[in-house]
């Protein structure tokens, strides 16, 4: 057992940030042309690096002053591009990974709808098969970024005459293709557009952009939701990137805010919470390096590091008073790093109620370590076996 | 880095568990009116020394084993899990404290005993729970190249089956460590009604109690024993929190109402989930505090002040939950659901609250921040 991190005089950490200085303000192509803008998948698109090196590349980018590139174009490096790796054919990988790796082209996932979206499985848009390609109808909402990506991963049903679950498929969809009308939605922060509605009217599909099967749409979009939620174990603000309890307590010593009583000892609740999931972070490149599947840890970080970002947020408000509740004034400081959208505590704060409800909430992630953790019994959904054709209700009737 | 424990690890921790499954019984404090003097104090503790478990972290040239305290948290956890009630606890405080504060001469002394099966205690706390460090609970004066203690302590854990006990007492203005035996003349020693009857609990009255002074004592000794004895709870309470959370969890898969086992539904799948969340957590951060203190790293203080307040307060909440989940079964003295609740209940008071752990904390990192 080991837990020093790589230091400033790791080898590889010295010929990583030595290319830095001969690089100075490199472009993500350069970086991807490193093979480090996804370091862990296989060459060509990488460069098989373990954990600690991984952490390494990922620590000498932020060092360079760059955002991370998995949080630039986190569908496409994080969750739904390794399912290209696995399960995708030899032409998508050479036309969708080069452009994803070099953050030219951003990814978006269109999964859920306004029928639900916790219960995926219920999904109402509809591809069918005409001819050399399908016929997408639907309407996706809760989507990030795709008012700038370029591709759509899409989860739609092709086969209504089975049940919910398993009429599935998954497309990787041009984002400009006619039909597409993306709206952003104006989400309670007011700030920025994260989220959008996009409505699919008659979008034309090549048949060659479905992944994988017909049919292996749910496998595809669970592994894909899994690979997300064990990225979103990391001690950060919301969905364990930004700032972390560190920075935080950073931040109220140095002002001088710890001080206040009724502040301190909440403050040092989250700075505990953080360290634990910087441990279970640790865990989970322990287990990588090992070979060791996946554990616990993934969801398991996911359902504590979501409310943890939460208290955070929170801390930092209560820390800031009457002050804080001005719209953008970032009264705590921050050490100088790029976090993308989350470089304030004000953002963060009023974004945060979000984090206990992307990516599935935070009820159904317990019951999802419920049951296949703890393997009580699975709750009863009415409309798991039958087909979805048969379902009563708005269900069948969209469907069809 | 890496986090994965090493084969000889899991071999210690299986065979441990092994000897707790087959040896400890918590049957007989299990009839109302049981104390701790049911709880087969003394009956486990042959067989823990000759496992060797009591000299398990003492340095090799004193006649340990020399292990980490990795190595030892797989034990912890293993009596922690089981409530396994032994002197174990007392005596490691008592080998830490004779190991930090005894001189060279004075550890090749006692220490190598241990694997003979001495047993200690560590007497601290005042009548009123504090470890502050300057009280004058105990006041030690100079007799000869002996000492003389008069005083009161109190929350001595395992007082009353040790050999011999290590005391702090004031001392020209100083609070300093010494040895009593248990046997000398002025030593009362009474066991205290403790809720947690799985643990011995006393209070140790000394009337001009004849002591040896520990040469190497200084205001660093106490600090260094708290850490690990810090760990020692979290490490109890870690493997606590699996014990009532893996019990739970059976519970709620048999119990059957309104048609259906409990454990289908969600107000009781949601707290399991969560307790489950805490478990994982509670040990890595006790694995990390082992580490760090193997270690000797710069921030071993901070890691075992903060395992022992995340576990403990941890451990209140699951084995309060633990108790909801059986309903009012789980509220009989006849089920065992009130060992771990009263366990976890006073591993978080024994030390010193969560809070003021959590103080502890803030003021690390304020000096590091400094």
């Amino acid at each position: 057992m080991d837990f020093n991190l790589p230091g400033e005089d790791d080898p590889r950490r010295v010929k990583v940030r030595s290319w830095f200085e001969k690089n100075p303000n490199p472009t993500y192509a350069q970086l991807a042309a490193q093979g480090w803008t996804a370091s862990n998948w296989p060459e060509p698109w990488g460069v098989s690096a373990d954990a600690e090196m991984q952490w390494i590349i990922d620590e000498e980018i932020q060092r360079a002053g760059l955002e991370l590139p998995y949080t630039i174009n986190a569908i496409g490096l994080n969750q739904c591009g390794q399912s290209l790796l696995t399960h995708g054919t030899e032409a998508q990988r050479q036309k969708f990974l080069p452009p994803a790796l070099a953050c030219e082209e951003i990814w978006c996932m269109l999964f859920s709808e306004p029928s639900g979206g916790s219960d995926l499985g219920g999904l109402r848009t509809t591809a069918k098969l005409e001819g050399d390609h399908y016929i997408v109808n639907g309407h996706k909402i809760w989507t990030s970024v795709a008012d700038h990506a370029s591709v759509g991963v899409l989860v739609a049903r092709t086969d209504t005459s089975k049940p919910k679950h398993t009429g599935l498929s998954m497309f990787l969809i041009d984002m400009h293709s006619p039909g597409i009308t993306v709206n952003p939605i104006i989400d309670l922060t007011g700030n920025k557009n994260e989220y959008n509605e996009v409505f699919l009217d008659n979008v034309k599909v090549p048949a060659d952009a479905l992944l994988g099967r017909e049919g292996d749409g749910w496998k595809l979009a669970i592994e894909q939701l899994q690979t997300e939620r064990v990225g979103m174990t990391k001690p950060g603000v919301v969905w364990g990137m930004g700032p972390t309890a560190r920075d935080l307590m950073d931040g109220l010593i140095k002002t001088g805010r710890i001080s206040d009583p009724l502040l301190r000892d909440d403050a040092a609740k989250t700075y505990i919470e953080g360290e634990i999931l910087r441990l279970l972070t640790y865990r989970n490149m322990s287990n990588r390096m090992n070979g060791k599947p996946a554990g616990f840890e993934g969801s398991a970080g996911k359902m504590l590091s979501s409310p943890h970002g939460q208290r955070m947020a929170d801390i930092a408000k209560r820390s800031q008073g009457a002050a804080g509740m001005i719209r953008d004034p970032d009264v705590l400081p921050l050490p100088d790093k790029k976090w993308g959208m989350f470089s304030d505590w004000d953002y963060a704060y009023w974004f945060s109620p979000a984090n206990t409800l992307g990516v599935g909430t935070q009820e159904v992630l317990l019951n999802v370590v419920a049951e296949r953790v703890l393997g009580l019994p699975r709750d009863i959904d009415p409309t798991a076996k039958i087909p979805f054709s048969e379902l009563s209700g708005g269900r069948a009737k969209a469907a069809e | 880095m890496n986090f994965a424990l090493s084969e000889d690890h899991e071999f210690l921790r299986d065979s441990a568990a092994k000897f707790v499954d087959e040896r400890v019984d918590l049957s007989p404090l299990l009839r109302p009116g049981a104390d701790v003097s049911a709880a087969g104090y003394d009956q486990l503790w042959d067989k823990i020394v000759e496992l060797g478990w009591s000299a398990i972290a003492v340095p090799e040239v004193y006649g340990g084993l020399g292990m980490s305290y990795i190595d030892l948290v797989m034990i912890i956890g293993e009596t922690g899990r089981t409530l396994a009630p032994s002197p174990l606890f007392g005596t490691l405080a008592g080998a830490w404290a004779i190991e930090k504060a005894g001189s060279e001469a004075q550890k090749m002394a006692y220490l190598p005993k241990l694997a003979e099966g001495l047993k200690l205690a560590l007497a601290v706390a005042d009548e009123s729970g504090s470890y502050d460090n300057m009280a004058t609970d105990v006041a030690a004066t100079k007799a000869g190249d002996r000492y003389r203690l008069s005083g009161t302590k109190s929350f001595v854990v395992d007082a009353a089956s040790a050999d011999k006990i290590i005391v702090s007492a004031l001392v020209e203005g100083r609070k300093d460590f010494f040895l009593v035996d248990a046997e000398t003349a002025g030593v009362e020693i009474e066991v205290l009604p403790w809720r947690d009857i799985t643990r011995q609990v006393c209070k140790l009255v000394l009337k001009e109690v004849e002591a040896e002074r520990l040469e190497q004592s200084s205001d660093q000794v106490w600090p260094w024993v708290r850490d690990r004895l810090y760990l020692v709870l979290a490490a109890e309470s870690a493997s606590g929190i699996r014990a009532v959370l893996d019990d739970a969890v059976s519970y709620a898969k048999q119990r059957i109402a309104f048609g259906r086992p409990i454990g289908a539904f969600q107000a009781i799948k949601h707290q399991l989930a969560n307790i489950a969340g805490a478990a994982e957590g509670a040990n890595a951060m006790v694995q990390y505090a082992a580490w760090a203190l193997s270690e000797g790293d710069s921030r071993s203080s901070l890691a075992a002040a903060m395992a022992q307040s995340y576990a403990s307060d941890q451990y209140k909440e699951a084995s309060h939950r633990n108790i909801q989940v059986y309903g009012a079964i789980g509220f009989t003295w006849e089920m065992k659901n009130h060992l771990y609740y009263k366990r976890a209940r006073c591993n978080a008071e024994l030390l010193g609250s969560p809070a003021s752990q959590r103080e502890q904390v803030v003021r690390f990192l304020e000096q590091e921040a400094a």
